[in-house]
Formats: C-alpha cells, sequence, structure tokens
C-alpha cells in the first residue's frame, strides 16, 4: 500500500469468521472531518466444502456493502475495485481471520512460570490459540511430551528458555524433544511446520543443529533477555509474518485473498488485541476487553504494571468457556448454584440443566421467551466471570525477579503471585459477542458486565456493536487515526458509568452519599447496602457529581474521602452499585434471593418486570 | 520437755494461785507492776514451786488450725492462728514457737521459733539440700528462721498434734490450744494448676480435632501463605533459566537442633526441586554430622524425584567447623560458580550479614528464615524474602502438607489466638478493676 493516510477516504474491511464473514465500509466526512462507519455487509464463510474458496464469501458480503452503500465496489470480474472514483472504488481493503479454527499453536519453554509463560503470552498476544505449554518442569516424561505434539498437529510452535547466557541445555532437550516428534502442520501436505526460536542466543546454533533439516525454524530475538524483562515484540510479530506465509498460504483461497488486501491479514483475536492496546495507549485509558463466543472466551486488558509503572497488554482465551459449544462446561465449572444464584424466579434443576444442554446441541439457537433469556444471561453471568478469573490469574508480574527490600518489608513480603489486574484503576470496560452485543435491552448487557467483572470505583461501560472490533484492529496497522475514531464512534456503544464502591457493608447500612447533576436536574441522596440505582445519562452527555463515602466505603480516593468527578453518560445511564465489593452474597433462602435479584432488576430496569414477576407466580 | 507436760496437770494449782495473789494485791491496794488482767491464761514454769504466786504476763496466740497443705506430695502440714492480743510494738511478746507431737497431751517437741506478729507456718519435710544452703545473715528487722529440730524430722503421714506459744521478753511461754491429729496427705490433683490444665486439654482436643480435619480435608487446609517458601520455585525456576546452580545454607547449628532439623524438611523440598528442574545444588556444610544427614536428605529427594541419577554425593559436602573460615568458603563458592539462588535456613550468628551480602552483590535471588532473632534484621534487609522466627517451623507443615504436621499448626495458632485474646480482655478488665480474668488464668504453684 503506497497511498498516503490523508488520502485514504473509502476503506473496506473484512473479518473472516468460522461461520460467517463480516465486511464493513468506512468512510471519510469531509464536512465533520471525521471517520465514520456507513455500512456493514455479511455473508456465510466459504473456506469449505462444497466452495473451499475463503473470497467466495468476502466478495458476497462486499457485494452487500455495495448494494447499501450504493457505491460500485466490485467489478466485472468480481475483483474489488482500488482506484477510487467518485462513487466507485475503494482506497484500501484489509481482512482479519479466524476461519478454519484460527491459529493453532504450541509453546514451549524451559520454566513453566517463566519462559514458557513469557511464550504463552507472546502467541495468545498475537492472537493464537495456544493448545499446549511444554516446559521442563511439566511434570511430564519425554515421550509424553512427545506423543503430545504429534497428537496436537498445531498450526506453528513457539519455542524459548533461558536468558542470553543462560542454560542451554534444557532448550537443546527442548529442540530434540520436538525434532523427536518430527511434527507435522495441521493443514497443508509437504511444506514443514514454522517453528519459531525465541530463546537464550547462546543456544541458536544448538536448536538450528538439532531442528534445522526437519522444520522451517526461525530465529528471533530472546523474548526473555534477562528475567526482569519481556520482549514479546519480535516474536509477535514473527507468528504474524509465519501466519501469512505459511498457514495461510495453506487455507482454501488465503493466497489469493492475500493477493488482495493492502495490510497482512491478521489472526482476529490478534487484531481485537491491537485495538484494545492502542486505543488504551492513546487515550491512556486502562481497559479490559472480552468477547464472549460460542466456544471460546476471549479476555483482552491493558493494565500499569505497578512494579515497572508501564502498561500491560495481556490477552487469555478460555477454549471451554462458551455460550453454546462450551455452555455445558460452564455449568460443570461454574456449579448450578452459582448459575441458579442469578436466576429471579424459582427454577427446577431438571428444567434448567434441560435449557443447557439445548443449547449446547442447538447452537445457533437464539432464546424465544423472557424465561429463556434471562437462563441464558444467567449462563452469561458465569462464563465471563470464570474467564475473568482465568485471565486475572494469567496478567501477573514477571516471576523470579530479583526484590530489593528493608527493614520496613520484614512483615509485607509478598511474592510475585499478584495479579497486575487492578479494577479499581479500570477505566473501560468492553464487552463483545453476542449475548452481549445482541442483549434485547442495554440494560441487560451493562448488569451481565457488572455482575460478573465487579467493576470497582468508577468505569465507563460499553458493548461492541456489531463485532468490528477486529476490522479496526487491522486497520490501526494502516492507519491508526481513523482506526481510533470509528472505534470511538461508531463501534463502541457506551452504556454509561458504573460507580461501585469498595468495601463490605452491613445490611441496611449507608454507603455513601452521592450528589449528581444531570440534565434534568440535579439527584442527591444516600446509597444504602444492597441498593442498585439508575439515572439517566445520556451517550455523548456529562454529569458533575460528587460522592461522599461512608467510613468504610472507597468510591475510588480512598476510604471515606470525599471528591467530585465528571460521569459519562450512554444509553443505560449512571448505575450506582452498592452491593460492596466483593460482591455480596446473595442469601441463601430462595425467596429472599429472588426478591433481591427482582429488586436489582427492577431498579436498572433490566426486563419487563410485569412479565417476569408473572413468570415467577406462574413457575 | 516434761515440764511442759505439767502445765495442763497444774492447771487448778495455777488459777488458785492466780485468786490469792490478786486478792493479796487487793488488799494490801498496792497495785503490782505488769499485772494482767484475771481472764488472761498464762503458763508458769512448772519447776517454781506451786506455793509461789505467778505474775500473769502475755496472752497465747488463739484459734489455732492445723491443715494438711493443698496441692502438694503430701510433704506438709499448714499451721494458721491470730496472734496474741499482747503481739504489740509496744507488747511483750517477742515471738512465737511452734510446738509438735505424735500424741495430743504430751511429748510435744518444738520444731520452729518464729518472729512476732508471724501468723502461719507450714511444717514440712525438710529439702535435702537445704543443710547445703548458706544460712542467711543475721537481719533484726526479718522474721525469725526457723528453727526445727533435726532429731524430730516431718514424717509423711504421720498424724501430727501442734500447739504455738507466744513468748515473752523473759522466756514464758503462753500456749494455744492444741490442734489435731492432722495428717499430711499427697494430692493428685493441684487445683492451683487449673488454667494449664483446661489449655492442654483445650489445645489437646484442638490438635486431634485438626488433625481430623486435615486428613478429611487433606490439601485443602487453609495455611497462611509464606511468601519466602511460595517463592522458592520460583527461585530454582530462576536459577535454572540462568543456568547456574543454587546454594543451599543450612547454618552453623547442631543436628539436634530444632532450626536445623527444620532446615532438614525445606532442603528435601528444594532438592526435589531441583531434581525436577535439573539444576545443580551445592550444600557447603559446617558440621560432619549436619553434612551427612543432608546426603541423606538430598539422595532421598532425587529418588523420590525419580532423578536418582542426576544426585552426587558431591553436592553436600563438608568445609569447615569454624566460622569464619566457613564464611570465606561459602562466600568464595558464590562468586566463583556465581550462584542464581542462594537459601539460608538454619541457625545462623555472626555470619548471616556476611553471607547474604555477598550474595546480594552477586546479584542472586536470596531465601532465608532463621529463629535467631538477633539476625533476623540482617536478612530482611539483604535477602528477597525472609521466613521470620517460627515460619521456619510451620514451613515443614507448608511444605511436607502432612495431616500431623498442619494439625499441630493450626492448633498452635489457635492456642496462640486464644492465648492472645484472653491478654488483651485481661488487660482491658483490670485497667477497669475487674480480675476476673486474671483470677481465672492464675496459676498458684
Amino acid at each position: 500500500m503506497n497511498k498516503k493516510p490523508e488520502d485514504i477516504k473509502v476503506i473496506i474491511a473484512t473479518d473472516c469468521g468460522s461461520t460467517t464473514t463480516k465486511a464493513i465500509l468506512i468512510q471519510y466526512d469531509e464536512q465533520k472531518k471525521e471517520y465514520r462507519q456507513t455500512h456493514r455487509g455479511e455473508a456465510p464463510t466459504t473456506v469449505e466444502a462444497p466452495f473451499e474458496d475463503v473470497t467466495n464469501g468476502v466478495l458476497n458480503s462486499i457485494q452487500e456493502l455495495s448494494e447499501l452503500s450504493g457505491i460500485e465496489l466490485l467489478d466485472e470480474n468480481n475483483r474489488i475495485i482500488k482506484n477510487r472514483s467518485a462513487n466507485r472504488g475503494c482506497d484500501i481493503y484489509i481482512s482479519t481471520s479466524s476461519a478454519g479454527g484460527g491459529l493453532q499453536m504450541m509453546v514451549a519453554g524451559v520454566v513453566r512460570s517463566m519462559t514458557a509463560e513469557s511464550a504463552e503470552r507472546a502467541a495468545l498476544g498475537a492472537g493464537a490459540i495456544v493448545m499446549d505449554v511444554i516446559a521442563s518442569n511439566d511434570h511430564r516424561l519425554p515421550h509424553e511430551q512427545i506423543e503430545r505434539i504429534r497428537q496436537l498437529r498445531p498450526d506453528m510452535i513457539l519455542l524459548s528458555g533461558g536468558i542470553d547466557g543462560g542454560t542451554t541445555s534444557h532448550v537443546v532437550e527442548l529442540a530434540e524433544l520436538i525434532s523427536a516428534a518430527d511434527p507435522k502442520p495441521r493443514l497443508g501436505i509437504g511444506y514443514k511446520l514454522p517453528i519459531i526460536y525465541a530463546g537464550n542466543k547462546d543456544a541458536q546454533q544448538n536448536v538450528r543443529d538439532a531442528l534445522q533439516d526437519k522444520v522451517d525454524l526461525v530465529v528471533v530475538d530472546n523474548l526473555r533477555p534477562v528475567l526482569e524483562k519481556e520482549n514479546l515484540g519480535p516474536a509477535r510479530d514473527k507468528i504474524h509474518d509465519m501466519f501469512m506465509e505459511h498457514v495461510m498460504q495453506q487455507a482454501p483461497g488465503y493466497k489469493k485473498l492475500m493477493s488482495w488486501t493492502d495490510s497482512p491479514i491478521m489472526p482476529t483475536p490478534g487484531a481485537v488485541g491491537a485495538i484494545i492496546e492502542r486505543v488504551s495507549q492513546m487515550n491512556n485509558l486502562q481497559v479490559v476487553g472480552v468477547d464472549i463466543g460460542g466456544a471460546t472466551t476471549d479476555v483482552f486488558s491493558v493494565f500499569i504494571n505497578p512494579e515497572e509503572e508501564k502498561p500491560v497488554f495481556n490477552r487469555t482465551v478460555s477454549a471451554n468457556l462458551g455460550m453454546s459449544y462450551s455452555i455445558s462446561n460452564v455449568l460443570a465449572e461454574a456449579t448450578l448454584p452459582n448459575i441458579a444464584r442469578w436466576i429471579p424466579f424459582p427454577i427446577d434443576e431438571r428444567e434448567l440443566r434441560n435449557q443447557i444442554k439445548n443449547k449446547m446441541i442447538r447452537p445457533t439457537t437464539i432464546p424465544q421467551t423472557l424465561k429463556s433469556l434471562v437462563i441464558e444471561q444467567a449462563i452469561a453471568r458465569e462464563a465471563l466471570r470464570l474467564a475473568f478469573l482465568q485471565h486475572k490469574s494469567f496478567a501477573t508480574t514477571l516471576k523470579g525477579v530479583q526484590k530489593q527490600r528493608t527493614i520496613a518489608d520484614a512483615f509485607e513480603q509478598t511474592g510475585t503471585e499478584g495479579t497486575i489486574v487492578n479494577m479499581m484503576n479500570l477505566n473501560l470496560l468492553v464487552g463483545s459477542g453476542g449475548v452481549l452485543s445482541h442483549a434485547p435491552r442495554r440494560n441487560q448487557a451493562a448488569m451481565m458486565m457488572i455482575d460478573a467483572f465487579r467493576p470497582e470505583g468508577i468505569t465507563i461501560l460499553a458493548v461492541d456493536s456489531i463485532f468490528m472490533m477486529p476490522h479496526l484492529g487491522v486497520l490501526a496497522e494502516v492507519h491508526p487515526k481513523a482506526a481510533t475514531e470509528v472505534f470511538l464512534k461508531d463501534c463502541l456503544i457506551y452504556l454509561g458509568s458504573c460507580v461501585a464502591p469498595v468495601g463490605q457493608f452491613k445490611e441496611g447500612k449507608e454507603v455513601g452519599k452521592y450528589q449528581i447533576d444531570l440534565p434534568t436536574g440535579r439527584v442527591e441522596g444516600v446509597l444504602q447496602q444492597g441498593e442498585v440505582k439508575l439515572f439517566p445519562l445520556g451517550v455523548g452527555q456529562k454529569a458533575k457529581a460528587t460522592f461522599e463515602p461512608s467510613g468504610k466505603a472507597d468510591f475510588g480516593h480512598g476510604k471515606g474521602i470525599k471528591f467530585d468527578t465528571e460521569l459519562d453518560g450512554g444509553v443505560v445511564g449512571v448505575i450506582l452499585d452498592g452491593r460492596g465489593r466483593p460482591l455480596m452474597t446473595v442469601p441463601d433462602d430462595k425467596k429472599a434471593r429472588i426478591e433481591q435479584m427482582l429488586s436489582w432488576l427492577e431498579n436498572l430496569n433490566v426486563y419487563n418486570m410485569t412479565e417476569l414477576r408473572k413468570l415467577g407466580q406462574a413457575v | 520437755m516434761s515440764g511442759h507436760s505439767h502445765v495442763r496437770n497444774g492447771l487448778p494449782v495455777i488459777l488458785i494461785a492466780g485468786w490469792v495473789c490478786l486478792a493479796c494485791a487487793i488488799r494490801a491496794q498496792e497495785p503490782s507492776p505488769g499485772a494482767l488482767p484475771p481472764a488472761i491464761q498464762t503458763m508458769i514454769d512448772t519447776t517454781a514451786p506451786i506455793a509461789e504466786p505467778v505474775v500473769l504476763r502475755i496472752a497465747p496466740p488463739a484459734l489455732l488450725a492445723a491443715v494438711d497443705a493443698p496441692n502438694d506430695a503430701g510433704k506438709a502440714i499448714d499451721l494458721s492462728w491470730t496472734v496474741s492480743p499482747d503481739d504489740r510494738v509496744d507488747g511483750g511478746v517477742t515471738a512465737y514457737r511452734v510446738y509438735r507431737s505424735k500424741e495430743e497431751g504430751n511429748g510435744f517437741v518444738r520444731i520452729a521459733e518464729l518472729a512476732a506478729g508471724t501468723v502461719a507456718y507450714s511444717d514440712r519435710v525438710q529439702q535435702e539440700d537445704s543443710a547445703e544452703e548458706e544460712a542467711p545473715p543475721p537481719d533484726a528487722a526479718a522474721p525469725a528462721v526457723p528453727t526445727a529440730d533435726e532429731s524430730h524430722p516431718f514424717e509423711i503421714g504421720v498424724p501430727y498434734y501442734y500447739r504455738v506459744a507466744a513468748v515473752d521478753t523473759t522466756g514464758y511461754e503462753a500456749f494455744s490450744a492444741t490442734a489435731g491429729p492432722v495428717r499430711s496427705i499427697p494430692q493428685w490433683y493441684h487445683s492451683g494448676k487449673t488454667p494449664v490444665l483446661v489449655l492442654v486439654l483445650v489445645f489437646f482436643v484442638l490438635v486431634v480435632v485438626l488433625i481430623q480435619m486435615a486428613k478429611i480435608r487433606g490439601a485443602d487446609m487453609y495455611i497462611r501463605p509464606i511468601a519466602g517458601i511460595s517463592e522458592i520455585d520460583n527461585a530454582i525456576g530462576r536459577a535454572t533459566e540462568m543456568g547456574r546452580p543454587i546454594l543451599y545454607v543450612m547454618g552453623l547449628g547442631a543436628p539436634e537442633e530444632i532450626a536445623t532439623i527444620a532446615s532438614y524438611t525445606i532442603l528435601a523440598r528444594v532438592a526435589r526441586k531441583t531434581a525436577e528442574y535439573r539444576t545443580n545444588l551445592l550444600v557447603p556444610c559446617n558440621e560432619p554430622i549436619v553434612m551427612t544427614i543432608a546426603q541423606e536428605t538430598v539422595k532421598n529427594a532425587y529418588m523420590e524425584a525419580g532423578h536418582p541419577d542426576l544426585y552426587s554425593d558431591n553436592m553436600v559436602f563438608f568445609v569447615t567447623s569454624m566460622q569464619f573460615a566457613y564464611v570465606a568458603a561459602v562466600n568464595g563458592l558464590m562468586l566463583r560458580e556465581r550462584t542464581a539462588t542462594n537459601c539460608y535456613f538454619g541457625k545462623f550468628y555472626a555470619e548471616s550479614l556476611l553471607l547474604s551480602e555477598a550474595g546480594n552483590i552477586a546479584g542472586s535471588i536470596q531465601v532465608a528464615g532463621t529463629d535467631e532473632v538477633a539476625q533476623l534484621p540482617f536478612f530482611v534487609t539483604t535477602c528477597d524474602y525472609t521466613l521470620i522466627g517460627e515460619e521456619l517451623y510451620a514451613a515443614s507443615a507448608y511444605l511436607g502438607r502432612d495431616p500431623l504436621l498442619l494439625g499441630a499448626l493450626k492448633a498452635q495458632d489457635y492456642i496462640k489466638a486464644i492465648v492472645m485474646l484472653v491478654i488483651f480482655l485481661g488487660v482491658i478488665l483490670i485497667s477497669f478493676g475487674n480480675e476476673i480474668i486474671l483470677n481465672l488464668v492464675t496459676v498458684n504453684l
């Protein structure tokens, strides 16, 4: 692509998913001097038989874009028109892909919690699904590790281990294991499996000797040159390159698709991570993003590492938590009582199980009744909660680093297991995926995210309107300004602000006083323990607010400290959550629990309460 | 002594003599100097002629009580009485004499002489080593030292009669009534130590219950994570990634010291991990017996980890028994081998800072633990993680997850919490003048 960014006015972006290919059109508004997403088209993905050519689906979705926008985007030969003229063609075309299972990788490192974890972080950050992590201390015997590598048949392996000047014997052992396994790639016959070596530089030659003849070995800088620092960039970039050069080349139709795009095709999750990371950097925000799908749930976060005082990006894939294929696993992991606690009417255990299993065997069905909707959203809360717990345990400070101590630390010695996810510092929480983006009421999405993620202090909530984050992620590589503008204006639907004080409070006690200057007038009052309140504040509107916490409560500025702030509005408004953090436990008594849930749902206007109460009585 | 036996038989004579004497005095209207009220019973020397009148001098002590001393092994009888009315600053009582007899009426022998004002005496078996004790210097203000008759030692289980006599300046003795018979009996239960019994029982029950809970719940039983122990794995991982050895120092303690014993447990864990990670381990020892035990510990750990082939006797070696020569050798080892991780667990003295400072300068991750409180500040400032005091012992349970150790550790923690709570409440109540908790927990030995 040779065009200057200012010459780019019309952009087509596609995301080739496993089931559908989604295309969006981004245009530059000359009057407002800004980029906006204008149209969206969708078509079934055609990577599988009988078509076996991904470009068919791409062209179909672009055709829909063309029809909706009235701009001629495809020529008579069914090729994307690149030389834009009036009402004809686009400036650039970009794409992401997760078709065919996305990028599936294995990673290997010497110590599971050190170089192997860094390698895992690099692979996940690049948008891969990490199938397994091989480490010297993973308690598996060599023949078991070899067997595993053979069984899994990954698209790529990332090998790391040892700091620069560190161990070579362990790294060479890992290389020899891979060599002995002689792994074959998942796609394509007759090409060598790509392996990226990002370990101890002193071991490079030995690794080459062990692997060069059997695999396509690429050596990059060590991703852990010293234990105190991670250098994931080179490995991550190389994963993208190898994904393009090898994996994409083998998928049906991708060679043609690659020739069309003006920027390398990115794995879908990698693109989502890229846009979240970029938005966080540009706006100095600490962000959590979640994409809950049918089979997996991806969680992305950017938090400041308190030790290095630098923002750190993390991505995790909970491969067994999802809303259709993996829904039974959500039930198994979360357990029935945890799901039932979010359901505001009595429900028979068997009925709940049946509904969950039905969803698993008919993954494309969507709830047709209020009852089904409430149950599905209760399951979503638990899936999100569990995925976020996994994310928190992965997003930690680096292990094995030295600590400098003074005598004052004698009784304050903390380990390196601490997560860097600090919900009090979270500025923006973005939800994505059908259950969140397509919830009938946005209030439902807001409530699900609050119940699952439990934001603390003041947090802006948003959902991805039409799942265009992948498109914007790849666009950010080409045109960051356009990507950021569209992300903030069209991609995100702001739900509003959640104000959640931290602390555990006694029943009926005052959590704090509030005073909010809404456009409709000032509201002030007392937030009681266990109370949830909603105040309407529209999209783009801001409201000045003053909070005066009671002694034990912390609204974000410390326990009992009064402060003034400004709250952002959204389609839902401002939510005051007096349930405390950690979140108060719902009562064990069924009747009390239902009453409690109903009061929360009513206050937040989550469902049609008349229908919901009828449902409770009918049951 | 026989003179005393006459006193009781000659009582009517005494009374008559007293009346005669009193009547003569009244008739002559010459009051006798030192005459006492007629109600006061006096003693006279039985050797004096009966016909001669006797002046009443001092009143005897009253309410003599003799009881078996409680909560002992039957080695004492406690006597108590009220002082003579003449026992005052300007009074005539100079001392009290305690008499003991195996018979009610006679055979009384003097067993002690006590200073005026004394109201109790414990007649007990003479300590074997009391003869060797040096006699205290004479002090006019101090009570008189009891003068037990060694020819009549106290015998356990024999019924005794007692009398106490008030003595005046002339040596006259005014006898109390006889008390007894009293026999000293050993007690099975020392009621003064009830608080100790209660605490022991509570501890015992807690240990049993918590061990059972540990067996049921297994490794799930919560023990507060000790950062130093949790980080040992990461420290070994660091050494592995760096391709450098791990140094384990067991201190200067003797093999039987608790800190050294705790160190063996931690060494076993470290060795298992080094075997798993296939990282070299160095254990320089200061004591030959410690070295032998450490060798066995490491050997077993490597076998348990499934890597007996990786074990070598050279991993654990003796350096020297001299403190500073040992320090010099270990410091040299750190710098030559560039150890990535140094562990110091055991008994440490002056060498603590010398070792850990050298390790710190060498850039090693250091984890230390000792029960030598004086060395803790040095470890805290130079090491990455330090196990403080009892954490060293707790580490055994933490690492081993053995139900017996876990249960005992949890029980100890609960008892500590109870003791702290009692102290806190006691201080609060005492501050308000309430001694209920103080009385409950006071041990009377």
